[in-house]
């Protein structure tokens, strides 16, 4: 009945607490941070080598040229940096030892813990975005957009970050049926990265490809920010692009939401 | 002694092959995860030649030899001698100290410790290089057909001898994470290309330092006719048995030496 009177009252501070003790405690895992920025260095460096060796060889498309492509690569590593975090993992991990039952227990929101939990996760790689940044700036230039164009990017960089949080959410929360989920979450990131349009714009697919490819989830991680971002996607089609990505938000949410209510009735503890 | 080390490596195996038939949904998983793998790499290849056909000279047809040959020795290397990537963690939790005390070879202990190996890797790099040799228009002559197997062969102990030379590191730096984390990349997507996109010192590093362009660019180079870079002739393609060779002793030097002075984390 605590539980009950706790929810009636919310109180946001509980979960203010659980994001910085997840700040905490990804700080102490330096090594990753090493591991993260030499790999954002290495691949920057490939992809500046890439596309200058592409685009002086070939005809350059039309509205794409050198320094557009080399700011999309820059910032879609930039946007990896914390996209391709996943920020649910705690929840497979307490599902898989049972510890999940005792927070069952506390008089908190679950679900909300999850996410508070997650954001400050997220939010200590996000501060990774500023050394990376100085050295993409070191090996490419990257252009900078209007406000306009700005302010829609952040717009819909949000969105898709919350696209990829469901997704992530949908897969750790697989483990109330299956209890072993690495490989199918490897092949959903690596998926991500071609479809979403992470490793190469998703204009450069053939255009049959590409209709099929926009219209995923996928794309609404990735490529609706990024070609926002360079110019790809007009002001006039901004509407319909966030639009068709706050759509997937409210389907995947809708996902997340009923496999959570049957999964947590489900909980089948191993032991332990 | 030999008929109890080939029995000791039979049962690593049969442990393996036990492994696998155990978890046989996981299994599929995972074999589904290095079609994904080589599927997204092999596609982002496609996209990019489809948009620009020649990458220094190298089409998508070239560049699917360039991969092959990485993949058959990449996942050959995988199967035969994934357990020496896990050094640095043996080290780190004190397992290392067990594989010390084993009455045969140390390094041959780490190999046979059997894990959740499979050979579905190298059955799939297998029948893809076939795909891309037939796709890649090469000219399937004698030289290809005996030489092959060697440059395989070679790919394998460069990637073992550079994989050991980050495993003897861990017994001075216990975290090597990170490092081998960039290795892995350097590897696996630096030899996507044609090395000559890089700049002078990267391809002096991937010849002669982390030699990982004699896995398959010099090879590929010389079976599909184009110049090769760094002034190095042609035929340096066929080099790769003898680099691995060169690079594997180096590291095994390397190995027994840090050996006798490992000390252990203090467990």
């Amino acid at each position: 009945m605590i539980a009950d009177r706790a929810v009636r009252r919310f109180r946001f501070a509980p979960y203010l607490e659980f994001g910085k003790k997840a700040i905490a405690r990804e700080a102490t895992y330096r090594f990753d941070v090493f591991t993260s920025i030499g790999s954002f260095a290495l691949r920057m460096y490939l992809l500046r080598m890439v596309w200058t060796a592409l685009y002086a060889r070939n005809a350059a498309p039309r509205d794409l040229p050198l320094h557009a492509i080399l700011t999309y690569s820059a910032v879609a590593l930039l946007m990896g940096l914390v996209l391709d975090v996943d920020q649910v993992s705690s929840l497979y991990t307490k599902l898989h030892d049972g510890s999940i039952v005792s927070d069952f227990l506390r008089p908190i929101n679950v679900p909300l813990y999850f996410f508070a939990d997650g954001t400050g996760e997220v939010l200590f790689h996000a501060a990774l975005v500023v050394p990376s940044l100085a050295i993409a700036l070191v090996l490419v230039h990257i252009d900078v957009p209007s406000p306009g164009t700005g302010a829609a990017f952040a717009l819909s960089l949000v969105l898709g970050y919350f696209v990829g949080f469901t997704i992530n959410f949908i897969l750790n929360a697989s483990a109330f049926w299956t209890l072993e989920i690495h490989a199918v979450q490897l092949i959903v990131t690596w998926l991500t990265d071609l479809l979403g349009g992470e490793l190469v714009p998703l204009v450069l697919f053939p255009v049959a490809l590409q209709h099929a490819l926009f219209a995923l989830p996928f794309a609404a991680m990735f490529s609706t920010p990024l070609l926002i971002y360079v110019g790809e996607i007009p002001p006039e089609r901004y509407a319909a692009a966030l639009g068709l990505q706050a759509l997937w938000l409210a389907v995947l949410g809708a996902v997340c939401v009923v496999m959570w209510r049957a999964g947590s009735r489900r909980i089948v503890v191993q032991g332990g | 002694m030999v008929r109890r080390v080939l029995a000791v490596y039979g049962h690593h195996w049969r442990i393996n092959a036990l492994t696998a038939l155990e978890y046989r949904a996981n299994f599929l998983l995972w074999a589904a995860f290095a079609v994904v793998y080589h599927g997204t790499a092999l596609g982002a290849l496609w996209v990019t030649l489809h948009a620009f056909p020649s990458m220094n000279g190298w089409t998508f047809r070239d560049m699917t030899l360039l991969y092959g040959l990485w993949m058959l020795a990449h996942a050959l290397h995988d199967t035969l001698f994934f357990g020496v990537g896990n050094v640095p963690e043996y080290v780190r939790d004190g397992e290392f100290d067990r594989l010390l005390v084993r009455p045969l070879d140390t390094l041959f202990a780490v190999i046979a410790t059997p894990g959740q190996i499979f050979p579905d890797e190298l059955f799939l790099a297998l029948g893809f290089f076939i795909v891309a040799t037939l796709y890649s228009g090469v000219r399937v002559d004698a030289v290809f057909v005996l030489c092959v197997p060697f440059v395989i062969a070679g790919g394998t102990l460069i990637e073992l001898a550079i994989n050991l030379l980050v495993a003897t590191l861990a017994f001075w730096f216990v975290r090597v994470d990170a490092l081998k984390w960039i290795v892995l990349q350097l590897e696996s997507e630096f030899t996507r290309y044609p090395i000559g996109i890089y700049s002078r010192g990267v391809r002096l590093f991937l010849t002669f330092v982390f030699p990982f362009a004699f896995m398959n660019y010099f090879p590929a180079a010389y079976f599909l006719h184009k110049p090769a870079t760094l002034a190095l002739p042609p035929v340096a393609g066929l080099l790769t048995p003898v680099v691995g060779i060169a690079f594997l002793g180096l590291a095994y030097a390397f190995w027994r030496f840090g050996l006798k002075r490992y000390a252990g984390v203090g467990h």
